[in-house]
């Protein structure tokens, strides 16, 4: 068996299928490593769908908006996959003034890097999206947001690298880096199975911490369970991406006609888990009370699924993209904060360029892996 | 490494067959041919091919289909269906209405009469 | 949030069991169904069982349900119908729907009875409306009392397929064949003698090629399969019929346990993806058990015993009863429960062909092939005699576990020993007094009262009789053979009914005496 490649990954979600199709594009040989047993299994499987610039803190947004303008629009035809990409917009919802006032500073935030969003009022909203109920006073909307499906994202960039040569192996969890004169190159797995690389990308999402600790790099990050609930298909309502003020849910209706919705019950930071991320009995009611009283329409869809995944949120809520300049050939893309499914095809894209050339279209500085300083 | 995590492994070209049009999954509609090409598209276990073709996801949640989805990918990969991890089960057991789910009984009531 | 010692999922027969166990031990037991009545498949289970006095053989299903309801209402069981448990969490945390809203419960012990779902097949045409499960067959006939169609053909020969085939008889049903690609007869063979001798035609080594019709099914066409399970070109058959059953095995309902987290086995042998469990139903999760065919496909019996091992284990894992109190009683427990497990069709002995009896006789290779004992192999089991007078002639001819026989005669004419699965065996200087108790005490309808010559040149057969309405003294009909052909004209020289029975009816017929051993059910003219 050949081990080695000009680059290792380290985790086959959506970054790292990304970052290996378009290395493999460029002609690199790459091998990926996938802990689990399953492809995409971790965040990339197990989140929203959003595609959104809107509400993303200004260090994320030149990233975000690189991907919605140069990758997203083509991407169903480039995977040959139906990635579910909709454009159609983002609202924001609120229901008082105290929701009015974050959504304004959002809007103001994201205005200043030359996003489009704006605040409108209920009655607009509803113009936009007639099945809100009228407790929704107010939104921002970012009409050029959207949402995809994650699933067959994630697997669309896994069928078309392993088309493209790249060796996948699943079940091939990392517990280690080891440097050799001075570069990153050996990948130490719990099989005993070691992997070269002349270049490392470490995407495992909250793995990736510890894995980057053994070539002695520190990325300050927790993890926080995010429990979602998929309904039956229903008949088509809408296709914006929606989100609320008070992040008590977000969500879209898919292709299929399920509606796939995200909430919080308040004890995200410290639901326990037995070692998989399950769900909590309290949460699922919880997303539906919160979801019922935007949409009543939706009481009597049925629900027939509900998960839960880790997001692998930074200290500060930003994610980590690029070279770890201290540790030559050694690149991440994580701690991406729930952000990483939307953000996640431009990191890569990003970072397979970097890998070969040296140079990104995107300035990545403000995601930097050192950029974390102590309060005072 | 079991016969399924080295996705390189050599499982030979996706050829047609008459029964390709057969529907497996009867609650999404997915086919026996669709199945079989998501295999030769890399999707080598329960839980890639649910997400990658919905098959499994919907109403019964597999209940019908788990089985015969299993025993068509095990033969295209050429292991035995016990090979092959079932996907995971999730609440809730059966469809539950929004409404129903978001009202939690208060404590006194009993039911048990 | 309401706690209770032992929530039980699922008011089958190994649910119940397990609560009335339980309970009796003091625990605090509630049991949920989903469905509006309890009982789990029980109630749908008309025919006799088998097994030894323990195993209540010989009583009817449905009888068993009422009589475990009585047991758990007598010792405390709160069963709560209309109640799914559409979760279970972490903590032994219990989520019920129940009507219009959802209640958390905890629990100090669970034990997930939740039994298996019916298994389907594919072939070109099984989504058309008119292709379902043996099993809801059974539920629409025998529950709801729906006639699932009129011309029927059923795909499996295994107890389920046997079983229900004979009920769609009793039903008025036409069962045009009884088809199963593997190459012998999955079930018991006395299932499988009383639907051949109704004249179900048996095609074994056959499957379905595809069902036809456009809005529902309007027919079907079978054909042969190689022993690699390809069809053999030209051997297609085709009927004409309005359903089609499948009865091709069960899967068990694990998911419960799955999503709670349970270490988890994918084990054919068990029937799919089961728990890993000890004998007793103890889970890899503490405080969580297992009972019935969740843990591994058998049937209601060993269920029930199973139920009753894990509400003792779960009795003993609360504090409830002392470790040797508990080791004492599964002691006698996991005797019962491998007495069900012996003879031909013990689980080790699954798929594989058995060429003798224990007592050394060769198998019939007809019953395997066709579903019926050929004229020419019956004499050589030991139950067949012959005899000047009435007598017991015992068709049963595979080692199984059933005893009632050997009980039910008063003049202990029949005797099967101590070994379950013996086959009986006549006693020669006994006398037969024709009372046929052991004919109704047969569960496999096997069991023949037989006077070779009545002294005018005829013989009078006496046998086990199911169907409604009972034909008059003195109807003439024919007589048909094993293999459900005409072999003489018939004449009803009586028909007896009692309680003592139970429900099965004994016609004794008249034939010429030269078909004496060969007549063995009675069809009326037209």
């Amino acid at each position: 068996m050949n081990s080695n490649a000009e680059v290792i990954v380290i985790g086959g979600g959506i970054i790292g299928n990304a970052a290996a199709y378009y290395l493999s594009k460029r002609g690199l040989k790459v091998i990926v490593l996938e802990g689990s047993d399953f492809i995409g299994n971790g965040g990339s499987s197990r989140n929203g769908g959003g595609v959104r610039q809107s509400g993303r803190d200004v260090r994320e947004l030149p990233l975000v908006m690189y991907g919605i303008k140069n990758i997203w629009p083509t991407l169903s035809e480039e995977l040959e996959t139906d990635c579910e990409y909709h454009q159609d917009g983002n609202l924001r919802l609120g229901k008082n003034e105290k929701h009015k006032a974050i959504l304004t500073k959002l809007a103001d935030n994201a205005k200043s890097c030359g996003l489009d969003v704006r605040m409108i009022d209920g009655e607009e909203v509803r113009r936009i999206n007639p099945f809100l109920s009228d407790e929704v006073t107010c939104a921002s909307w970012c009409p050029t947001d959207g949402h995809a499906n994650p699933l067959t994202t994630t697997l669309g960039y896994y069928k078309m690298a392993r088309r493209n040569g790249v060796r996948f192996i699943s079940g091939e969890k990392v517990t280690g880096l080891r440097m050799i004169k001075g570069r990153v190159r050996k990948v130490i797995c719990a099989s005993g199975d070691v992997f070269e690389g002349e270049n490392v990308l470490v995407a495992a999402g909250f793995d990736s911490r510890e894995i980057l600790g053994t070539v002695g790099v520190d990325i300050p990050m927790t993890r926080s369970l995010l429990e979602c609930l998929v309904t039956e298909a229903q008949p088509h309502m809408f296709d914006q991406m929606l989100g609320t003020a008070e992040a008590d849910f977000y969500g879209h209706q898919t292709k299929h006609g399920s509606f796939v919705f995200g909430g919080s019950s308040g004890f995200e930071g410290c639901n326990k888990d037995n070692g998989t991320p399950v769900s909590s009995a309290k949460t699922a009611p919880c997303i539906c009370r919160g979801i019922m009283k935007y949409f009543p329409d939706l009481a009597n869809a049925k629900i027939v699924r509900t998960w839960a995944g880790w997001s692998d949120k930074c200290a500060d809520g930003v994610a980590v993209v690029g070279a770890i300049d201290e540790v030559p050939g050694l690149y991440t893309s994580c701690a991406m904060s729930g952000h990483g499914f939307g953000i996640g095809p431009a990191a890569a894209h990003q970072l397979a360029q970097l890998i070969v050339t040296g140079t990104t279209d995107v300035d990545l500085g403000t995601l930097r892996y050192d950029r974390f300083k102590a309060k005072i | 490494m079991n016969s399924v995590n080295d996705r390189s492994r050599d499982i030979g070209p996706f050829v047609p067959a008459p029964d390709d049009d057969m529907l497996i999954c009867r609650c999404e509609e997915i086919t026996k041919g669709e199945i079989r090409q998501a295999v030769h598209d890399g999707m080598w276990t329960m839980t890639e091919i649910r997400r990658y073709l919905r098959a499994g996801m919907g109403l019964c949640q597999g209940q019908t289909c788990a089985r015969l989805v299993k025993g068509i990918v095990a033969r295209e990969l050429g292991v035995s269906p016990a090979e092959i991890e079932p996907a995971t089960s999730r609440v809730p057991m059966r469809p539950i209405e929004m409404r129903i789910f978001a009202n939690e009984a208060k404590e006194e009531e009993d039911y048990e009469q | 949030m309401k706690r209770h010692d032992l929530i039980i999922v699922g008011a089958g027969p190994s649910g119940l069991s397990a609560a009335i166990e339980a309970a009796k031990r003091g625990l605090d037991v509630v049991v949920f169904d989903e469905n509006e009545k309890p009982g789990g498949q029980l109630f749908k289970q008309i025919h006799k069982f088998f097994g030894s006095k323990e195993h209540r053989a010989k009583v009817r299903g449905f009888v068993i349900g009422r009589q475990l309801l009585d047991e758990a209402a007598q010792a405390g069981v709160k069963v709560v119908l209309n109640a799914t448990v559409i979760g279970l969490y972490q903590d032994k945390e219990v989520v019920v729907k129940i009507g219009e809203e959802i209640i958390h419960y905890k629990a100090d012990a669970v034990v997930i009875a939740t039994g298996a779902a019916e298994n389907m097949v594919t072939f070109p045409g099984w989504t058309l409306p008119g292709v379902i499960g043996a099993g809801a067959a059974q539920t629409m006939m025998n529950l709801h009392g729906v006639l699932p169609g009129k011309k029927v053909l059923m795909l499996g020969s295994g107890n389920v397929g046997l079983v229900v085939s004979f009920q769609l008889l009793q039903c008025g049903c036409d069962v045009v064949a009884l088809v199963d690609a593997a190459p012998r007869v999955g079930g018991y063979g006395v299932h499988a003698a009383k639907v051949a001798r109704c004249g179900v035609p048996f095609y074994l080594s056959h499957t379905i090629v595809k069902a036809e019709g456009e809005e529902s099914v309007t027919g079907v066409t079978i054909a042969e399969v190689d022993e690699k399970f390809n069809f053999i070109p030209g051997t297609e058959k085709h009927f004409d019929v309005d359903t089609i059953c499948l009865a091709v095995g069960l899967s068990p309902m694990s998911q419960l346990l799955k999503m709670a987290g349970a270490k988890m086995e994918d084990n054919p042998r068990r029937g799919g993806q089961v728990p890993v469990c000890d004998e007793y139903g103890r889970t890899s999760l503490p405080g969580v058990f297992v009972a019935g065919d969740v843990s591994g496909i058998e049937e209601a019996s060993s269920a029930m015993i199973e139920g009753r091992m894990a509400g003792i284990v779960a009795s003993e894992y609360l504090g409830y009863i002392e470790k040797e109190a508990m080791d004492g009683e599964l002691g006698s427990l996991e005797e019962a429960l491998n007495g069900l497990r012996q003879g031909m069709f013990a689980p080790e002995n699954r798929g594989k062909a058995i060429e003798k009896t224990e007592e050394g006789i060769d198998v019939s290779a007809n019953l395997l092939k066709r579903g019926y004992v050929a004229d020419d192999e019956i004499e050589r089991f030991p139950g067949v005699t012959h005899k000047k007078g009435i007598h017991p002639v015992i068709e049963c001819t595979q080692n199984i576990p059933c005893n009632p026989c050997q009980d039910a005669c008063p003049k202990k004419c029949i005797s099967i020993g101590s070994n379950i699965t013996s086959l009986p065996i006549v006693a020669p200087e006994s006398e037969c007094i024709g009372c046929g108790m052991c004919v109704a005490s047969c569960s496999g309808q096997a069991i023949f009262l037989v006077d070779e010559d009545l002294g005018d040149g005829t013989a009078s057969v006496t046998l086990p009789y199911e169907f409604l309405p009972l034909p008059a003294e003195g109807t003439k009909g024919i007589a048909l053979g094993r293999n459900g052909q005409k072999v003489c004209e018939a004449e009803v020289m009586s028909v007896k009914s009692a309680k003592a029975f139970d429900k099965t009816h004994l016609l004794t017929m008249r034939v010429p005496k030269e078909y004496a051993m060969s007549a063995r059910f009675f069809r009326a003219c037209e």
